[in-house]
């Protein structure tokens, strides 16, 4: 009776050593059968993003994006984003999609969209041989901010590499072999995209079925990849490229392509195009290398053949300075035209530097990345740098802060930006 | 003149009978692991200083002695990932960016002290020579070299339970001799299919102190794959092999 009084007494600590039994068996506990692949699958994130834009009052691209409207040096917009991905199975084929709703807000406007990223129904009656049907993303090509060989995809932002992007309607197929020795895959992927007034209007001249196919080859440790898109909406195009690592943590990339019978218009100050007709080579070389210390580094070159040189960009600078300064509307309207076509691309020019740093875990903080990325118009010698900082350490939720910070003279690549400055921060919060 | 020379053969070759079979021993320990071909579930529990956790669950598939692949299915931010290992070359595919990067072993797709090539390791003793084998108070402790300089760790120093031929702890250095981490093996368990090996396999490292890292086994079955799906190309569908 009395050991029973004494552990009455002590019952506040056997009751705290219960529960700490139990939590200690709780953190190493592990139910596979939790995770059965389920027929229906949803998932996404929702981002809250807010960006204040510092304004470029003096750059041509303000000027055109901003006429007729109240002059502004600065502007705050704040975009909620839903994303949601999916799929379903039944039999031997699957259904997946993604969908992307946004909702934006700044003092001079306001927008929403949906869109469907993809949606694409596929069947494997093999391993080796998949077909499928519908919108796909497909994206083809090395380079980690570029991609020239991205023949049957929406460009990448260089800003954004990692970004989802909407697909393009397309048939395509996946053929996988494996002959064994040096030669460890051939995978073959043939694509026909058909272009027409309700149907990927925007990829090129309606009325055509544009074939495409790319060829991926492992030869011994080197990714190659043969790509080419047949004449049709566009024009005919094929390229190259190839990622190897020299080293465990030194990663060199490239790629190649060439576009027959490009046609480029080119301004001249007083608003006089002409088209410029021939084949445009366009090529990328980068590595990654990544050091002792979890730095990785990213470099790479980019040779872009549609675009403009330093002298070119000039004229359509002056063109728009012309305009404004005379109030030509004629020249305006060609300027405003030229600008939302060929030379209001991202990375309109000739030849562009990527640089990228980031450094995991730092400063002793697990999954606080902070990196910076720079990127220079080689010929104009203008530039953008971006320090950046991430922390993923909170569960299901990525917080990011950035600064943009773009510099260059009159008539300059990033001197002539809409913007000077950018801060941007977002909190994405998956389930 | 006969008897001498035997009884001098039998002076040579009974320490030769007597020495152990490092090359073996490690062989046995890789196939008492896991089969050759298998698929299994794994959570991977990175442990913070301050005792806040972050969990990841994958799924493996392993062909031969040195094709992997594993896909997150959770946290809902990394469901999707795949990291792909064949020999020394690995990639990771992220659904979003949507084509392989190639990565490299000593990274982490995870940020735990878990890196690349313990979460896509393949047979020991495809990796590492053994240099020598001892016993030392009741188990059986292996020196490994790396075959090659793409391997993770430079040397491993493994302690061998001498009667399960599974491993209990195994210390990862790197070529300047600095010790990257160790490996405890814990919680023997019968998975079935006559597989009989630790469910948890828990990691510190001088280079992160106070981090820990968990990684718990689950659903360990022999399954036999086609090669096509250890290719770049099957990476986006690698979820449908999941029964």
């Amino acid at each position: 009776m009395n050991v029973l009084r004494g552990l009455r007494r002590f019952w506040p600590l056997v009751l705290l050593f219960a529960i700490a039994s139990v939590k200690a068996a709780e953190e190493y506990s592990f139910d596979a059968s939790a995770f059965e692949k389920k027929p229906f699958e949803l998932g996404g994130y929702v981002e809250l993003k807010q960006e204040d834009f510092a304004l470029n009052r003096a750059g041509a691209f303000y000027k055109l994006n901003n006429f007729g409207q109240p002059q502004r040096d600065d502007l705050g917009r704040t975009t909620g984003t839903l994303q949601l991905a999916g799929k379903l199975r039944y039999g031997i084929g699957t259904f997946d999609f993604r969908t992307n709703s946004g909702l934006q807000r700044d003092q001079l406007a306001h927008d929403h969209d949906n869109t469907i990223f993809e949606a694409a129904y596929s069947i494997r009656p093999s391993p080796g041989l998949t077909m499928e049907a519908g919108k796909r993303a497909l994206k083809w090509g090395k380079g980690y901010a570029w991609n020239p060989m991205g023949f049957v995809e929406r460009p990448k932002d260089p800003n954004d590499p990692q970004l989802a992007r909407e697909g393009i309607w397309m048939a395509n197929s996946d053929l996988i072999f494996n002959p064994g020795g040096n030669l460890q895959t051939i995978a073959f992927t043939p694509v026909l995209l058909p272009v027409g007034n309700d149907i990927n209007s925007d990829f090129g001249a309606s009325g055509h079925l544009n074939p495409a196919a790319k060829l991926y080859l492992l030869y011994r440790d080197i990714d190659i990849d043969f790509a080419w898109q047949g004449k049709g909406s566009r024009p005919a195009r094929f390229g190259m490229d190839f990622s190897t690592n020299l080293m465990s943590n030194f990663e060199i990339h490239g790629e190649w392509a060439r576009i027959q019978q490009f046609t480029r218009p080119v301004t001249d100050s007083t608003g006089r195009v002409t088209s410029e007709v021939g084949n445009a080579t366009s090529y990328l070389l980068g590595l990654r290398y990544l050091t002792a210390g979890d730095t990785t580094y990213i470099v790479e070159y980019y040779r872009n053949a549609t675009g403009y040189s330093d002298q070119e960009a000039g004229q359509f600078y002056q063109l728009v300075n012309n305009a404004f300064a005379t109030g030509s509307g004629a020249l305006l309207q060609k300027a405003l035209s030229l600008s939302r076509s060929s030379y209001g691309r991202p990375n309109s020019g000739k030849d562009y530097l990527y640089f990228r740093a980031q450094q995991k875990d730092a400063l002793g903080i697990v999954y606080f990345q902070p990196s910076v990325t720079a990127m220079m118009n080689w010929q104009d010698r203008s530039y953008q740098v971006t320090p950046e900082l991430q922390y993923t350490g909170v569960k299901n939720f990525d917080l990011r802060l950035r600064l943009f910070l773009l510099q260059g003279g009159i008539s300059t690549d990033f001197g002539e930006k809409q913007n000077s400055r950018k801060l941007e921060f977002y909190a994405r919060y998956y389930f | 003149m006969k008897k001498l020379m035997w009884l001098i053969l039998c002076f040579v070759a009974l320490p030769a009978a007597a020495a152990i079979d490092g090359t073996q021993i490690l062989q046995k320990v890789d196939r008492n692991l896991e089969p050759e071909s298998y698929e299994m579930y794994r959570k991977l529990i990175d442990i913070q200083p301050d005792g806040s956790k972050k969990e990841y669950v994958l799924y493996t598939m392993k062909k031969g002695r040195d094709k992997i692949v594993a896909l997150f299915l959770s946290p809902p931010s990394d469901k999707g990932r795949v990291t792909l290992r064949l020999g020394d070359n690995m990639w990771l595919y992220i659904r979003d960016v949507g084509r392989p990067i190639r990565i490299t072993s000593l990274q982490s797709v995870t940020g735990s002290i878990f890196n690349n090539a313990d979460i896509l390791r393949v047979d020991y003793s495809a990796e590492y020579n053994v240099e020598t084998a001892e016993e030392q108070k009741g188990a059986l402790i292996l020196s490994l070299k790396a075959k090659t300089g793409e391997v993770a760790y430079d040397r491993l120093k493994m302690w061998v339970d001498k009667q399960l031929l599974l491993p209990v702890t195994i210390e990862a250095y790197a070529a300047s001799g600095l010790l990257i981490k160790t490996l405890h093996f814990k919680d023997n368990k019968d998975f079935g299919g006559g597989i009989k090996r630790p469910a948890i396999l828990e990691t510190d490292s001088p280079l992160h102190k106070g981090y820990k890292s968990v990684m718990l086994f689950s659903a360990i079955k022999k399954r036999d794959f086609p090669d096509e799906i250890f290719t770049l190309n099957y990476l986006p569908r690698i979820e449908e092999l999941r029964k």
